[in-house]
């Protein structure tokens, strides 16, 4: 795992030390944030926040700034179930697909009679399944995940629409007023969906920096080839990171849903995929796997969030309001490729 | 005479570190001049700077006595230097032909016009490769010739080889100097690096020893001796059979338990009907040239490849048949495989010390949700950095950013942690400075002092000669020949593996 620069230094260089610390200037800490992706992105974040503070007046009102937070809530949530299947090498871009048809299909289930809490739980099973299936079929199949997870996305959403459900917008079942709890209720002025962002960025934390699990999928991701041979139970791994991020979907489905009453399945052709990618890619977990944080994913999701933001309360077009984030996504990933070179002559300057 | 490139106080830093300081070295005309030393003592890093890889940080490269400034690796081929790469830079799925006029083909291209150049020009090498195979069908060293070919048709005169002889076989290597010949009379100069002393001595016109990026010694070959080389590469008196200058007389382990056995295993063609038996309290040589299936047969027995299903043969386990899906059920029977490519599946390298030691103790034990953190790695592995003598600049330095030794180590410590009964090393000291070279062998013969069963994988003689208890010799998939190590000779053992 990546360690700051600034904690590189030994107690034992008392030279490196002092000169660092001299030089702890804001100079050096622009220098140092200048060096990689995270600190880029960091700067970007608080020049478009200073930016849109002074020329936008509606920008720094509280109600916009809890709506901003919230609305990207539900990209963060689902950028954590994605980080955690990029850090082990692998990619999800089934996870819309996932997350609509099982909510919505929740939904249809108690429509037909079944109570909604019983209802969830098959939403979640079926979930789980999918993405269970979709890692089986990546651990032992050995498909690529991009081609795997793009094909499962559509062989979901098709099943979704095929058999269990035919219109696109599916409602909250009436009735069940405790439903609204996590996309409206607010404890202590905070919205919920916000508290649960943090609360599952606090337990993902957790998983990858505490746990054997967490520790396992960054060596996956830094050396596949190597954990196996090491005894990392490879496969069983994928399979637990695919279905993790299945679940993850469905818990910002619901969490969608209850904000909004309803599910609308045609997210699944919206660019709401590639968003995640841009937060989990902006944030500065490298798609190459093994590396990246939490915190990339925070950064990451608020970067985007003021972003969105700003450019919605300019009016821009939405049209318009892509082109800007596929071009900030390139200039993200080339950005990173500059700063962290993957080529041959780079590793192997470890042997000068 | 002006040499044909000159190297005048040249420096190269990374991030401050010198890794090439002050070097004065120079290359004349038609001369095979041999650079020597341990890893990490800067020969790669000066070849590499005549290459145009990297800029110097200071100091003056001359070619032809004209201060010249390398921006790209191309602008330093245009100049005639052709860099040879122990891996070649070949197009796989192209043919010799195609490769050779790969970047130099016209807007409109006719296999068979390639071909037909390409067969011309090979015959003027007097090189045998059929311009129309495939390379990836190719030995490495018809490989080498078809990169060879590919520089001298680019015009190149200044020749850099990095290692050339490590993958070949000892046929193959008598013709890749008789190539080394025909450039020199050509009138191309030939850096060329390795750490095969004997082959500097026996081919080499100069030799230049470098040693922590410093130029310790240059002088003509017949000046040097192993010794004196030895001395200049550590800058100490070393034990002498380290590199096979004498062995040590000492008395073999008797053999212990027989603790691993393949009967009659075969995996493709690469292992056909093998059969071997490993026992605890001794070290097992396993010697064979390249593509004999020794690294193959160890593979099977490791759990890391699979042998045929059919006809496959049986690999028992402290006399219980088993038959390996994953490395992991291996590794749970106290099975560790030590890669012979620490790069491709050893080392998790942008991780520390601490942490890819603490991997193989992590992996034992099915709870997924196990708690674990940093310092808690850093405990149980500083008792193998301390055993094993893993030095870093600190201790939270990327693996990456260590020399090629203390890289082996950590790979050793890694599996090590596990508490193994069978190691099974494969080319432990390949691309390991001589200092560490010491230090793994003694690894190696505390192990199985400690009674655990162990193999070692080699394909340099001295060191099976010096490690094993016993030596088997690996020839097509087969083991051919066992020794004693009493009655074990170089003579008998390249006997065994080539006839």
């Amino acid at each position: 795992m990546p360690e700051k620069s600034s904690q590189n230094f030994p107690a034992g260089e008392t030279i490196e030390v002092s000169a660092a610390k001299a030089n702890r200037d804001g100079a050096w800490l622009f220098a140092n944030l200048a060096k990689s992706q995270e600190g880029i992105v960091l700067m970007l974040a608080v020049l478009a926040f200073i930016g849109f503070s002074l020329f936008l007046p509606s920008f720094l009102s509280p109600g916009n700034l809890l709506a901003l937070v919230r609305s990207v809530s539900i990209l963060g949530i689902l950028a954590l179930g994605m980080a955690i299947v990029v850090i082990g090498r692998g990619i999800d871009v089934s996870m819309i697909a996932t997350m609509v048809v099982s909510v919505a299909w929740a939904f249809v289930l108690t429509r037909g009679g079944l109570d909604l809490e019983l209802a969830l739980v098959v939403g979640g099973l079926f979930a789980l399944a999918a993405g269970m299936a979709i890692g089986i079929l990546i651990a032992f199949g050995e498909v690529p995940p991009i081609f795997a997870t793009l094909a499962a996305g559509s062989i979901i959403y098709g099943l979704g629409r095929t058999f269990f459900f035919k219109l696109e917008m599916q409602n909250v079942p009436p009735g069940y007023e405790w439903f609204s709890f996590f996309g409206r209720a607010q404890i202590f002025g905070i919205p919920v969906t916000v508290l649960t962002f943090g609360v599952l960025c606090v337990v993902v934390h957790l998983i990858l920096s505490r746990t054997r699990f967490g520790w396992l999928t960054y060596a996956m991701g830094n050396n596949p080839e190597a954990s196996r041979i090491t005894g990392v139970p490879v496969r069983p791994m994928v399979v637990a990171h695919y279905a993790v991020s299945a679940i993850v979907a469905y818990g910002a489905g619901l969490i969608l849903a209850s904000s909004t009453s309803a599910i609308n399945a045609r997210l699944f052709n919206s660019t709401m995929i590639y968003d995640i990618l841009l937060v989990v890619v902006l944030g500065g977990i490298g798609l190459s796997g093994g590396h990246g944080k939490v915190r990339n994913v925070i950064l990451g999701t608020i970067f985007v969030g003021i972003l969105l933001n700003g450019m919605t309360i300019l009016n821009i077009d939405y049209t318009i309001q892509n082109l800007v984030k596929g071009v900030v996504l390139l200039l993200a990933i080339v950005i990173d490729s500059l700063i962290n070179p993957r080529d041959e002559q780079t590793s192997q300057q470890g042997d000068l | 005479m002006t040499p044909v490139v000159e190297f005048r106080n040249a420096t190269k830093e990374f991030r401050g570190n010198p890794a090439v300081r002050d070097v004065n070295i120079t290359l004349q005309k038609g001369e095979v001049h041999a650079l020597l030393g341990e890893n990490g003592a800067g020969k790669s890093t000066l070849t590499k700077l005549l290459a145009g890889l990297y800029p110097l940080t200071s100091g003056e490269l001359l070619l032809d006595g004209k201060p010249i400034r390398f921006e790209s690796p191309a602008q330093a081929m245009a100049e005639g230097v052709a860099m040879v790469y122990q891996e070649t830079n070949l197009v796989p799925s192209m043919n010799v032909a195609q490769n050779i006029f790969l970047g130099d083909e016209g807007f409109f291209n006719r296999l068979r016009g390639i071909n037909i150049r390409a067969q011309q020009h090979l015959q003027r090498l007097n090189f045998h490769v059929e311009p129309t195979a495939l390379v990836s069908t190719l030995g490495a060293a018809k490989k080498q010739m078809v990169e060879i070919a590919r520089a001298v048709h680019h015009n190149a005169r200044i020749f850099i080889f990095d290692e050339p002889t490590a993958t070949l076989t000892p046929e193959e290597k008598e013709h890749f100097f008789v190539l080394l010949d025909r450039l020199k009379t050509d009138g191309a100069s030939v850096f060329f690096i390795s750490h095969a002393l004997e082959e500097a001595l026996g081919h080499a016109d100069r030799i230049s020893v470098l040693r922590d990026g410093e130029l310790i010694v240059t002088d003509r070959t017949k000046n040097f001796s192993r010794e004196t080389i030895v001395q200049a590469m550590v800058g100490r008196q070393l034990t002498r059979e380290l590199y096979g200058v004498g062995k040590t007389l000492r008395k073999s382990r008797p053999p212990g338990e027989k603790v691993l056995s393949l009967e009659n295993v075969s995996m493709g063609k690469a292992v056909r009907s093998a059969t071997l038996s490993v026992f605890s309290g001794q070290v097992t040589g396993l010697f064979g040239l390249v593509g004999a299936g020794r690294t193959e047969m160890m593979k099977i027995a490791a759990g890391v490849l699979k042998r045929d299903f059919f006809h496959g043969g049986r690999v028992r386990v402290h006399g219980e048949p088993v038959r390996f899906r994953v490395p992991r059920q291996a590794v749970n029977k106290g099975i560790a495989y030590i890669t012979e490519d620490r790069k491709y599946d050893g080392l998790f390298e942008t991780m520390g010390i601490a942490q890819n030691i603490y991997l193989g103790k992590l992996i034992q034990g099915e709870n997924p949700v196990l708690l674990t953190s940093m310092s808690e790695a850093k405990s149980q592995a500083a008792e193998w950095t301390k055993a094993l003598n893993i030095r870093a600049i600190n201790e939270n330095s990327k693996v990456v950013e260590l020399s090629g030794g203390n890289q082996q180590k950590v790979v050793i410590a890694k599996s090590l942690i596990q508490a193994p009964s069978i190691v099974i090393f494969d080319e432990p000291t390949r691309g390991v400075d001589v200092g560490a070279i010491a230090e793994i062998h003694k690894i190696i013969e505390d192990l199985a002092d400690a009674g655990a069963a162990v193999v070692v994988i080699s394909s340099y003689l001295p060191e099976v000669l010096n490690l094993s208890d016993r030596i088997l010799v690996a020839r097509q998939g087969r083991i051919v020949e066992e020794l004693d190590t009493d009655e074990a000779t170089e003579e008998k053992i390249i006997y065994a593996a080539v006839h």
